[in-house]
């Protein structure tokens, strides 16, 4: 199971959103995921547990990435169609074995 | 009966598991396993108890220091915080509180039928916010009985077409600002302040010009720790709270404090406020995840082409540097208006929250700079920091609470729905003038 992790600025009103879209896009894709949500100030304690972290560019800039943790970042949450194709590119990309 | 009774004091009764019970139903009307269902039912019950211990921390630290400063001054306090104000008209609404998650469900169901029938109502969007639709609905549920003094059915049926309303007609004011900031997207804003937004759109260009876009300004680097959200509610509490205990002098905080320095104190009491804040969101965090999971699957289904109304923080990453600058803005015009109540001498204090400070003057800013650049950002987020505490201040005491959400809608739109119900109480007798 593939573990995603969104991530803004409250914890709440963007990941909340991104939360919601993803596990739709991933049920889509054939995908097993566990999404959570956290602020940014938190991203620390959760990354070790996390294989993709879902952002904006401005947060992104902020979480310091450990090696083996893949960052998809989009400026329009609402945007299904950009959301699903990065998340596939990552997801094809580095975690190839999780698509069915 | 006794069974009837029990199933609806202690079940359906209590919030938490009214809401555990809703979210079940959501995921299995959404072909969703049982396993599912009832994890997403736990979460809720959970994340509602946590926000529970969350408000009661923040309310109890607040009012430790908030009498002191009433009885010496004799000042009422208002704290201007979203959770706090819904924590305090289901206080008041004591054993009927539980009335505010039917004003919710029937709020999204006549939401949904206003942009079914969009051809005669010309509403096109679904409020699907549901930390915010939790709240609205839980103080309209309140504003309605207190001038109408109905029982639960006529009570839920008016609060949840008053709020469907507000729900379906202010989003709709934002779509096509809402395009153009994003570029195209397909949605809209459904929080707290659509009307102000709005207003900033349409007069932004009065202030100033577009091509002063404030993305193209440098802030300072020290800006930045204003963006963790944990960092600049601590220190905007830090500040009022200061402010009021060194109000109350150094004898009465030492007194407060027992054996703790009493500068070391009131540093704990603003971090203890934080602390509470932040526990308080972690458990709408989890609760929201999962109502809204159910009530955007059941409005996809129903509703394919609808516009969805979403949290202002999904506009957020357009345009950052104009969030930093409204919060600033807002903040300066809160604090002068708190100062100006004071020296008018007015019995209310108001104190500002982060959460009315930061989130509708981030979203306002947006808003403003769009169609007016930096100089419309500041002005207009000051002045809207003024209109918040004013307000909020006559919409609290036309209202009889400690506290206010503070929202610009809720300073402007929702005074007048309060002035209307008053006076309709009024006139019939209902409730004395």
């Amino acid at each position: 199971m593939l573990r995603l992790l969104c991530v803004c600025g409250n914890g709440m009103g963007t990941s909340t959103i991104l939360k919601i879209k993803l596990k739709g896009i991933c049920e889509r894709m054939g995908v097993k995921v566990g999404v959570e949500s956290c602020s940014a100030g938190e991203a620390g304690a959760f990354i070790s547990s996390t294989d993709i972290v879902v952002t904006t560019p401005e947060w992104g800039k902020m979480i310091r990435l450990p090696q083996s943790v893949v960052m998809v970042t989009t400026v329009n949450l609402m945007d299904e169609k950009g959301l699903t194709t990065k998340l596939e590119e990552a997801i094809r990309t580095h975690f190839p074995k999780e698509i069915k | 009966m006794a069974i009837l009774q029990f199933i609806f004091n202690q079940i359906l009764g209590q919030a938490y598991i009214l809401l555990a019970i809703v979210v079940f139903i959501g995921y299995i009307a959404l072909r969703q396993p049982i396993s599912k269902a009832l994890g997403g039912a736990i979460k809720t019950a959970v994340g509602v108890l946590v926000l529970g211990i969350g408000s009661s921390t923040l309310i109890t630290t607040f009012s430790g220091i908030m009498k002191p400063v009433s009885e010496k001054f004799g000042m009422t306090g208002i704290l201007l915080d979203t959770y706090s104000t819904m924590v305090s008209t289901n206080a008041a609404l004591g054993d009927f509180a539980t009335w505010t998650v039917y004003t919710m469900l029937f709020a999204f169901i006549f939401n949904i039928a206003l942009v079914a029938l969009r051809k005669y109502t010309k509403i096109r969007s679904v409020f699907l916010t549901g930390n915010v639709m939790l709240v609205q609905t839980a103080i309209a549920t309140y504003i309605v009985y207190r001038f109408l003094q109905t029982p639960m059915v006529p009570t839920v049926l008016i609060a949840s077409a008053i709020t469907a309303l507000y729900w379906g007609i202010f989003p709709g004011l934002l779509i096509e600002p809402v395009k153009e900031i994003t570029g195209g997207g397909e949605f809209t804003i459904g929080h707290q302040q659509m009307f102000g937004s709005w207003i900033a759109y349409k007069i932004a260009h009065l202030f100033g010009k577009p091509e002063d876009d404030v993305e193209q300004i440098n802030f300072p680097s020290w800006f930045s720790i204003f963006q963790d959200n944990v960092v600049s509610s601590t220190i905007v509490m830090l500040f009022f709270i200061g402010i009021m205990m060194l109000a109350l002098g150094k004898d009465v905080v030492q007194e407060m404090a027992g054996t703790t320095h009493w500068m070391i104190h009131i540093l704990k009491t603003g971090l203890t406020l934080s602390v509470a804040l932040y526990i308080l969101l972690t458990g709408v965090r989890m609760m929201v995840g999962e109502l809204m999971t159910s009530f955007q699957g059941i409005s996809e289904r129903l509703l394919p082409g609808a516009v969805v109304a979403v949290d202002c923080a999904a506009i957020f990453g357009f345009s950052p540097k104009a969030v930093l600058l409204g919060f600033v803005g807002g903040a300066i015009g809160m604090v002068t208006g708190v100062a100006a109540l004071i020296l008018a001498k007015s019995p209310m204090l108001i104190v500002p929250g982060f959460i009315p400070m930061f989130f509708d003057n981030a979203t306002i800013g947006i808003f403003a700079n769009r169609r007016g650049g930096w100089k419309a950002v500041v002005i207009i987020t000051f002045v809207s920091g003024l209109i918040q505490v004013f307000g909020s201040g006559l919409a609290a005491s036309l209202m009889g609470v400690a506290a206010w959400q503070g929202s610009f809608d809720w300073a402007t739109v929702w005074v007048a729905i309060i002035g209307i119900l008053k006076l309709i109480g009024n006139a019939l007798g209902i409730v004395p003038a």
